[in-house]
């Protein structure tokens, strides 16, 4: 039967050659919309590893060049800070804080492995500030003081390029030729960038602003009890601009940065996913157009067969399966193409993500073809053979 | 004969109600997609209050800094350098130096405002043309005696004062108080050189004056005197910058930076790289993703059509047994089909301007005012003429080649 049907459709091939070609772009467009959200929701479905409510974040822009000027005002800040009873716990961090839209990365090596992970600097309080999940090791702090590597705790991603299998606890990663870098602790996940992106391999060094008199952060993480509002925030930036003088001091929370990052994810998804669902609508109609006439105009055919003792079911099978048939034409085509992707590994991202999104492909086209074939072929089952052939 | 054609396709339109309906809605949608799209365009790059003469406007946003052994760093160019080197050209009519636009805070009864603010010299507001609701621009006099005073937009006047009239009052932003000498309307947030909530004085910055280097966050707005000269301000700015390159005390130092127009500039920060802009890359890529875009409704047009034609197959045996052309049958259907598309095309754009008026209002784009102009409304029936012709031409060639009796008889299949 279906051998059969093949064989009808490869013999009208010509005829058939635009609707293959038709369902071979809708498919081609589906794989790639889809391939974007399904991408996006396993993201969003990840944990984030930490909790940004009642979190803001304060960016300071110095006015002049002084570092030593800088520094002396920065650190009045961070007592006057500590010192407010609405917040819980403040940490420095470096300009790629969560939800924000820079980036530092830089190449690390160990053994003949080379990675480049996202550097956060943070402060020893960062871990309560943003409630994080030590998983293996331990978090940071005064102790390391006397330590002579630099502490730094990495996340599961790293841990799994760099380390393998291998215990990463205590390990060495060189950061010059003097300095080394020992893993402390492992965070099971730390995804700062964005809900909607992917984990990707971090590490956390400590800012030790006695040690290094020189450096300067511009981003302070507060923690503020739970319902604290915008009064607050006028009293605190109105006390640290008579600290700072010419800063330019900007607040914003967590929040509000995590809705911009996300409406930046969603606004391009929600475009697309429309004109996707219109095109989709589009090609349904016509497909059930041409169907229903390419039907109507098989009345001789149709006749003929029931004359010969074909039951309506088994004419309204042959019209479905003939519709099915010609979709896997175009869609074998597409997954031909679709596979390339996965396969070239064009952008860097795990081949599953294809997979889901080949799969619900296949299964709204061959939905969608099907949906499209019910009203014609039914109506074509229900011709009655004394009066097709009569017409004929 | 034209009126003739028309009458027919009319009468074939009401024939197949159903088959009318999924012609017209591929296309109507379609062309509203593409105007959504245009009109996007046209309102990032396209001449809008206040950046009017786009033909006369050159902006200097980036400047690229590279050395031997891989260092690299690009950033918006210095006040120093703009003020030395590009304010002195001789070629344009005018140089504005403005600072890139930071968040600054405001707070009035309780609320939080975050404004945008803008540093500007005086020229910013002759070369621009902006549209003042009351008051207007600070003067050279202020900005030479660093006055702190303050144009601001519409909305934040609405935020602060309500109704009133604002000029001549003050208000507060990063603990700085500012008279507010005008009002402008909303300037949209994709107009990156001159958009900002508040506008002041560029000499209240003055501690940045004499930082030398060449980056920085400063903007430059060059204007020339006619469009001509655009090509001719950009040799001196080449020849300036190569001076500038030498000057450099490190070996093997590039320095790139050029004047571009709005296109240009956004170009030339997504694709490209140092000396080119990569428009041609830009203009490939957005034709590409249009013409992808168009390619499924077309198909799906050609399908349809194709079901159409075939039903009129006796019709058009009766037409060739009488003695029409191939070329005759042909310009039937085209001349339908382009009638077709441009009903499409109408319902597209009643659709569009929904659109449109939609997206205005979710305020997705800060102030944006996204509107159906006479441009887009061109490229939008040019459009419409292209897909007319895209979809009539195959089924209306397989048809003219139907010989008569066949056709009498029924088609072929």
């Amino acid at each position: 039967m279906i051998r059969h049907l093949f064989k009808l459709i490869w013999n009208r091939k010509k005829s058939n050659f635009l609707l293959m070609t038709e369902i071979f772009f809708c498919f081609l467009v589906l794989f790639a919309v889809l391939s974007l959200v399904v991408y996006n929701v396993r993201n969003y479905n990840k944990p984030l590893g930490f909790s940004h409510e009642n979190v803001w974040l304060l960016s300071m822009r110095p006015a002049t060049d002084s570092t030593a000027l800088n520094r002396q005002q920065l650190e009045q800040l961070l007592q006057r800070a500590k010192a407010f009873q609405e917040v819980e716990n403040i940490s420095l961090s470096s300009s790629n804080s969560p939800f924000s839209f820079s980036q530092m990365m830089n190449v690390v090596k160990y053994k003949d492995k080379e990675v480049t992970p996202n550097f956060y600097e943070v402060q020893d309080d960062f871990d309560k500030v943003m409630q994080l999940q030590v998983s293996r090791g331990r978090w940071f702090g005064a102790p390391d003081d006397a330590s002579h590597h630099e502490p730094v705790v990495i996340n599961k991603e790293l841990q799994q390029r760099l380390f393998l299998e291998e215990d990463p606890l205590g390990k060495l990663i060189p950061k010059n030729d003097s300095v080394n870098y020992q893993v402390v602790g492992v965070v099971e996940h730390f995804r700062p960038g964005s809900e909607y992106t992917a984990e990707e391999p971090g590490m956390l060094t400590r800012i030790n602003l006695p040690k290094n008199k020189d450096a300067f952060h511009g981003e302070l993480l507060i923690r503020v009890k739970a319902g604290t509002g915008v009064t607050f925030e006028e009293t605190m930036v109105k006390e640290f601009s008579g600290i700072t003088k010419n800063w330019t001091l900007e607040v914003t929370t967590l929040e509000k940065m995590r809705q911009n990052k996300a409406k930046l994810a969603m606004v391009p998804l929600i475009a697309l996913g429309v004109i996707c669902g219109f095109l989709i609508f589009n090609v349904a109609l016509g497909l059930f157009g041409v169907l229903w006439y390419n039907i109507n105009s098989r009345n001789s055919e149709i006749g003929l067969r029931r004359a010969l003792g074909a039951s309506a079911r088994q004419v309204y099978h042959q019209f479905i399966g003939e519709v099915l048939v010609l979709a896997t034409f175009g869609l074998l085509l597409g997954i031909a193409f679709a596979v390339q992707i996965p396969l070239l590994q064009v952008f860097q991202v795990e081949t599953e993500v294809y997979m889901d999104a080949l799969l619900i492909s296949v299964g709204i086209i061959y939905l969608l073809a099907i949906s499209c074939a019910f009203y014609p072929s039914k109506q074509a089952a229900a011709i009655h053979p004394a009066i097709a052939l009569h017409e004929e | 004969m034209l009126k003739n054609y028309l009458k027919i396709a009319w009468k074939v339109l009401l024939r197949r109600k159903f088959f009318t309906f999924i012609s017209l809605f591929g296309i109507s949608f379609t062309l509203m997609v593409l105007m959504v799209a245009t009109a996007l365009y046209d309102h990032a790059f396209g001449p809008q209050m206040p950046e009017h003469d786009m033909d006369r406007l050159l902006f200097v946003n980036m400047i690229r800094v590279s050395r031997d052994g891989g260092y690299m760093n690009s950033s918006p160019p210095s006040y120093h350098f703009l003020n030395r080197h590009v304010r002195t050209m001789h070629t344009p009519e005018q140089v504005s130096i403005n600072s890139v636009f930071h968040t600054v805070n405001s707070y009035i009864n309780n609320r939080k405002l975050a404004l945008d603010l803008k540093h500007t010299d005086s020229e910013f507001w002759q070369l621009l043309d902006f549209n003042f609701v009351e008051g207007g621009p600070f003067s050279q006099q202020d900005v030479q005696s660093a006055n702190r005073v303050a144009v601001i937009n519409k909305t934040t006047r609405e935020q602060y004062f309500g109704d009133m009239e604002a000029v001549g009052k003050t208000i507060e932003a990063d603990q700085v108080k500012y008279r507010v000498v005008g009002v402008v309307e909303d300037v949209p947030v994709l107009r990156l050189h001159s958009y900002a909530d508040v506008w002041v004085p560029i000499s209240l910055r003055s501690q940045d004056f004499n930082k030398p280097g060449l980056h920085g966050v400063y903007f430059a707005t060059i204007k020339a005197h006619k469009p001509a000269d655009v090509s001719s301000i950009k040799a001196e700015y080449a020849t300036m910058l190569a001076e500038v390159e030498r000057q450099q005390p490190e070996k093997g130092t590039e320095v790139h930076s050029s004047p571009d127009s709005v296109v240009e500039s956004f170009a030339r920060t997504f694709l490209g790289n140092g000396r080119e802009s990569g428009l041609l890359k830009l203009y490939a890529l957005l034709a590409g993703v249009a013409l992808l875009f168009m390619l499924l409704p077309a198909i799906n047009l050609v399908n349809i059509n194709i079901s159409r034609i075939m039903e009129r197959s006796s019709e058009i045996g009766v037409r060739k047994a009488f003695g029409a052309t191939s070329s005759n049958v042909i310009s039937q259907f085209i001349i339908e089909n382009i009638f077709l598309t441009l009903l499409g095309g109408l319902v597209g754009f009643a659709l569009s301007a929904v659109a449109l008026w939609l997206i205005n209002d979710s305020n997705l784009i800060a102030y944006a005012h996204l509107a159906l102009n006479l441009r887009v409304f061109a490229i939008g029936l040019l459009l419409c003429l292209l897909f007319g012709l895209l979809s009539g031409v195959y089924p209306a060639y397989k048809m003219s080649r139907l010989h008569a009796v066949e056709a009498l008889k029924g088609g072929i299949k």
